[in-house]
């Protein structure tokens, strides 16, 4: 079996157990919309009548339901990535199948981009439902920007994956992911400006998000959606993006093979 | 279920001991495992930070009440750390043994099954009281201001009220545990609703008419709103006395409803062998 055929047989079976495990995608689907009803519903009463004025004048626009998606689509996206492909292989070591596929003849990085891939059709399958069905309501002349708006999902995934190949190094080593995947999809909520514009977090933590791919990406989304921005003003910002899709991939999968190595040096690499 | 010589004095200390080991069992537990307690400490006031920023965008620029208004979100969060026990505490016991493979020994020795249950949420409740004591003094620190609470005995009768109706909750989706394998979902839903349902984060005077209905339906807004009422002052639902009867009265029915559905599922799991599959 060629590479292809392995990717193409890791895709496949990510796909299966999505299909016979429908909870988690429709939980993905549902999460924006019941995060954005809890922040309006707490909006509205901080604000009272004039909650989405004041939202406007902090963020420039009106449009509440369309920014919040936004943010929120993006944030489950990452949080799929983290989910999956930083805890894909701990889950083999818990069926006790890490073994199995660590000798099988095939490259550890064609492994994690196998899992990838699951991934590019499941976080591409939440923007188009979520986002979608959000612009249908409220924007529904917007097909450019939708499609604008998913090319920068697509250019900002490489990087996340970086940051998933890291993670799944990471727990092969320390063990108990979900704490350590609960942890950081709240970091990464709250540093990348899912429901506010990172400008008003404090400027210490802005130096953080300015680190963060999915920063850029809402950022450019709203700009794209809200404010009529096509992909090519946006350039600087996306250039930043292509530089952390080169540079997150590289230190993920190296600090992976590292730390792969070292567990299977000391014999942890399937121990519960 | 219950001891053959219950309620005798031997009966009861034996369902000390056995909630006592279930309890030292679950600490024992969380203890080794030092992330959970990271992650505690770490997730609650970022939870918080996160709502409380994105909250930020709504509010006037004038603000003139800020110490009431953020009294009110950190109930609401205290609220909700409440609920998490109940569902990912008292309801995940049996499906935390059913992965482990421990529930079916667990069955089969001589105690009472929910023991189990009970020392999982007294286990639970008190590291939540801690972290709820820690986030308090940090957001303290980072100048959330000082939480108000001008009823403390009123609070904690609330509080029992909402614990007893809780517990009764967390049976119910124990045994759940036994009928759906994909409990995850379900709890995600129930969780999130109770957030958005319950006035936990705003008042449900902000719901909209005919789901304000459904709101008004859940027992956990009664329990909510007599907490909050208690620390706040604020007006509650129904008239005072009255809620407060009806509050009492329906932890009790929870409770009740809990425990005999628990006991009916896991008899109908016994019969069709589907206590341990996971």
């Amino acid at each position: 079996m060629g590479t292809l055929g392995v990717l193409a047989a890791i895709f496949w079976k990510g796909i299966k157990h999505y299909t016979r495990y429908p909870g988690s995608l429709v939980i993905y689907l549902m999460l924006p919309f019941l995060f954005t009803l809890l922040i309006f519903g707490m909006g509205r009463f901080v604000g009272g009548g004039n909650a989405a004025l004041n939202f406007a004048t902090r963020t420039g626009t009106s449009n509440v339901l369309v920014y919040e998606m936004l943010g929120g689509a993006v944030w489950m996206t990452g949080w799929v990535v983290v989910e999956d492909v930083g805890v894909a292989l701990r889950d083999e070591q818990m069926k006790g199948t890490l073994e199995q596929n660590f000798l099988a003849p095939v490259n550890r990085f064609t492994l994690l981009v196998g899992i990838s891939l699951t991934d590019i059709a499941i976080t591409t399958a939440i923007f188009l439902i979520v986002v979608g069905v959000t612009l249908a309501l409220t924007l529904p002349g917007a097909y450019l920007a939708f499609f604008q708006a998913f090319l920068m999902l697509l250019i900002g995934l490489i990087p996340l994956f970086g940051i998933g190949f890291l993670f799944s190094g990471f727990v092969i080593k320390f063990k108990e992911p979900y704490i350590f995947t609960q942890m950081v999809n709240l970091i990464f909520g709250t540093l990348t400006g899912t429901y506010y514009p990172v400008t008003i977090l404090p400027y210490w933590v802005q130096f953080l998000s300015a680190v963060l791919p999915q920063t850029y990406v809402i950022s450019n989304m709203r700009q794209i959606v809200l404010a009529n921005r096509t992909l090519v003003s946006l350039y600087g910002s996306i250039f930043i993006l292509l530089a952390l899709a080169l540079v997150y991939p590289t230190i993920g999968y190296l600090v992976f093979k590292k730390l792969e190595k070292d567990a299977s040096v000391t014999g942890e690499l399937s121990k519960y | 279920m219950l001891p053959v010589n219950f309620p005798s004095i031997e009966s009861f200390t034996r369902l000390g001991e056995e909630f006592k080991a279930a309890f030292m069992k679950d600490l024992r537990s969380y203890i080794r495992y030092p992330a959970w307690l990271v992650g505690d400490l770490v997730s609650t006031p970022l939870w918080f930070f996160f709502f409380a920023v994105g909250v930020t965008l709504f509010a006037p620029t004038t603000q003139t009440s800020v110490y009431h208004g953020y009294s009110f979100f950190f109930f609401g969060f205290i609220f909700i750390v409440l609920f998490s026990t109940t569902i990912w505490g008292t309801g995940q016991s049996v499906r935390n043994e059913q992965m482990a493979g421990t529930l079916e020994q667990f069955f089969l020795a001589p105690s009472n099954r929910l023991t189990l249950i009970l020392g999982r949420w007294m286990r639970i409740f008190i590291t939540d009281i801690l972290v709820i004591g820690y986030t308090t003094v940090l957001l303290y620190v980072f100048g959330g201001g000082p939480l108000s609470l001008y009823e403390p005995a009123l609070f904690v009768f609330a509080l029992a009220l909402y614990e007893v109706g809780s517990i009764g909750f967390g049976l119910f989706f124990a045994g759940l545990t036994m009928k759906l394998k994909s409990y995850n979902t379900l709890s995600n839903l129930v969780f999130f609703g109770y957030m958005i349902l319950t006035g936990a984060l705003f008042p449900v005077t902000v719901i909209p008419m005919p789901f304000r209905y459904v709101s008004l339906a859940i027992p956990f807004t009664y329990f909510i709103d007599l907490m909050r009422h208690a620390a706040l002052l604020t007006p509650t639902i129904l008239p005072m006395g009255f809620e407060y009867a009806s509050a009492i009265l329906l932890s009790f029915i929870m409770l009740l409803v809990g425990f005999v559905t628990f006991n009916w599922i896991e008899q109908d799991a016994r019969m069709r062998g589907s206590i341990a599959t996971s």
